[in-house]
């Protein structure tokens, strides 16, 4: 339950420390911490505005989508605590939970019937499908290494498998979940929010026909996505077994540190031409392959 | 501490497969000669000091500095820097890159005894198909320069796979090496004309 209750604080900062960073490093002023979050308040207030074009799907995919997101959370565990939901294959649920959530946003976003979300919505899908072997991949490494299959289970014996390889592991699982959470939220350097042209937009262009109410739930769900993958980059570098209250802090400290990495990605790197995303995303799903052969041959599985 | 540096090893080889720019390929060579000489100290300890020796300062002088030093001058002054010509896209080079890694796991485990480390066989592999993907794919002279000089570190891993018994082995493969080094002076270090793009029209 803490570690619900952790990544919804979290995820409740996370967005203004990116804008943060963003601002201090390009020389502005800029927004508050707050103010995404504020933008947010504001949404809520607002009622929806429906297309005549747009059917009943278009107006249950951000609701989906977000209830999608918050059940996955239940399956993330925190320090030594089991996760509320917890059993054997269960990133396979958060997998494709978090997948059916983008299922509907890409139905919906063709629903709306604009040539241009058609476009965003085919790069989301090929994007994600092209990202998926390289998490699945990577958590089966991790099962293979720790030898559970449940994010309990894995995260609580990932440091204590006996195995001093575990620091590769540590260092690669790292690295590639930072990448991963990049593109599955589409952030520099796949997608880039801030654009304002259509033609290069992924993410945003989806949901260019939503607006208030739901225009605030699909945000609220974006920054919910950053906060996991922060919360299991946390999993993959601190041990279970320390002090619940260190934990408490280090959690924090990760995620802040994430939220500065990814500003610190957004201000310094350009995104890709759309052209190269395909062999960008590939390149990481490589590397996972790569880990997951070498822990075969490191533990002697393979034959 | 010595399968970190063979895992680093292997990621290098990954972004050769997708890397453009000539630049990201020279200092990809110079990563990989500085690993090799890591691979080399902490492997080879069975062999005597002075060989030892030998072995680690002339894989960081060659490999990490003279190769990539030499290589960067060739560049700019040919003008080329990037790799316009794939025979297919670079995307596909992935691909046939992860397969290339599936086979070399393959054929390291058929030729597996108590003599060779599996591990090294396997990298070695790697490392040999993913120079000899980059001449095939790649339209270039610089890019098969490259791709060889990829073949050659797998000549090295090879024979650090069987270091320990065979020290002569090494000896051999560090001699190619310097061939190689005064092969690249010789052909394109003093005989090239600055901006005249001969790079791009030395082509097979």
């Amino acid at each position: 339950m803490l570690g619900f209750v952790l990544i919804f604080i979290a995820a409740f900062f996370f967005p203004g420390l990116i804008l943060r960073t963003k601002s201090i490093f390009s020389g502005r002023k800029g927004p508050g911490i707050f103010q995404p979050v504020k933008d947010i308040v504001l949404l809520l207030r607002k009622g929806s505005v429906f297309s005549k074009t747009t059917g009943f799907i278009f107006q249950i995919a951000p609701v989906i989508n977000l209830s999608a997101i918050l059940c996955a959370i239940l399956v993330i565990p925190f320090a030594n605590q089991k996760a509320i939901i917890s059993f054997e294959g269960d990133f396979v649920f958060f997998s494709y939970l978090l997948a059916l959530g983008k299922f509907f946003a890409i139905i919906a976003a063709l629903d709306a019937g604009s040539s241009f979300e058609g476009m965003g919505a085919s790069r989301e899908a090929f994007f994600s499908m092209l990202v998926e072997p390289a998490f699945f991949i990577l958590l089966a490494t991790f099962a293979m290494f720790t030898g559970y299959t449940s994010f309990s289970g894995i995260f609580s014996h990932f440091f204590i498998t006996g195995n001093h390889y575990v620091l590769i592991y540590s260092i690669i699982g790292f690295y590639l979940l930072v990448q991963i959470a990049m593109i599955e939220n589409s952030r520099v350097p796949v997608d880039d929010p801030k654009t304002h042209l259509e033609l290069t937009m992924i993410h945003e262009v989806m949901i260019l026909d939503n607006s208030g109410f739901d225009k605030a739930l699909i945000h609220i769900g974006s920054y919910l996505k950053f906060a996991i993958y922060g919360a299991l980059l946390y999993n993959v570098i601190v041990p279970a077994g320390w002090n619940i209250w260190l934990q408490i802090v280090l959690f924090l400290t990760v995620q802040v540190a994430f939220a500065i990495i990814v500003g610190l990605i957004e201000s310094f790197r350009a995104r890709n031409k759309m052209n190269l995303n395909p062999k960008f995303i590939l390149v990481i799903s490589a590397i996972a392959w790569l880990a997951f052969i070498i822990i075969l041959i490191l533990t002697d599985k393979l034959i | 501490m010595v399968n970190y540096l063979v895992v680093l090893f292997a990621i290098t080889l990954i972004y050769f497969a997708s890397a453009e720019r000539l630049i990201n390929y020279i200092r990809l060579i110079g990563l990989q000669g500085i690993l090799l000489c890591g691979i080399a100290i902490f492997e080879l300890k069975e062999i005597n000091t002075a060989n030892l020796i030998f072995i680690a300062s002339e894989s960081l002088i060659f490999k990490a500095i003279l190769i990539p030093y030499l290589l960067t001058r060739i560049i700019k002054r040919s003008g080329v820097t990037k790799v316009h010509r794939l025979a297919i896209p670079a995307f596909y080079t992935i691909i046939f890159s992860i397969i290339a890694l599936l086979i070399s796991v393959g054929l390291a485990y058929s030729l597996i005894n108590s003599f060779v480390n599996t591990i090294y066989m396997a990298i070695a592999l790697y490392t040999l198909f993913t120079g000899l993907l980059l001449i095939v794919t790649h339209k270039l002279i610089i890019s098969h320069l490259i791709g060889f000089l990829i073949v050659e570190n797998a000549v090295f891993l090879f024979s650090l796979s069987i270091g320990n018994e065979m020290p002569m082995l090494i000896n051999i493969g560090i001699l190619l090496d310097i061939f190689v080094g005064v092969l690249i002076l010789g052909f394109f270090g003093l005989r090239l004309k600055p901006h005249t793009n001969e790079l791009t029209m030395l082509k097979d």
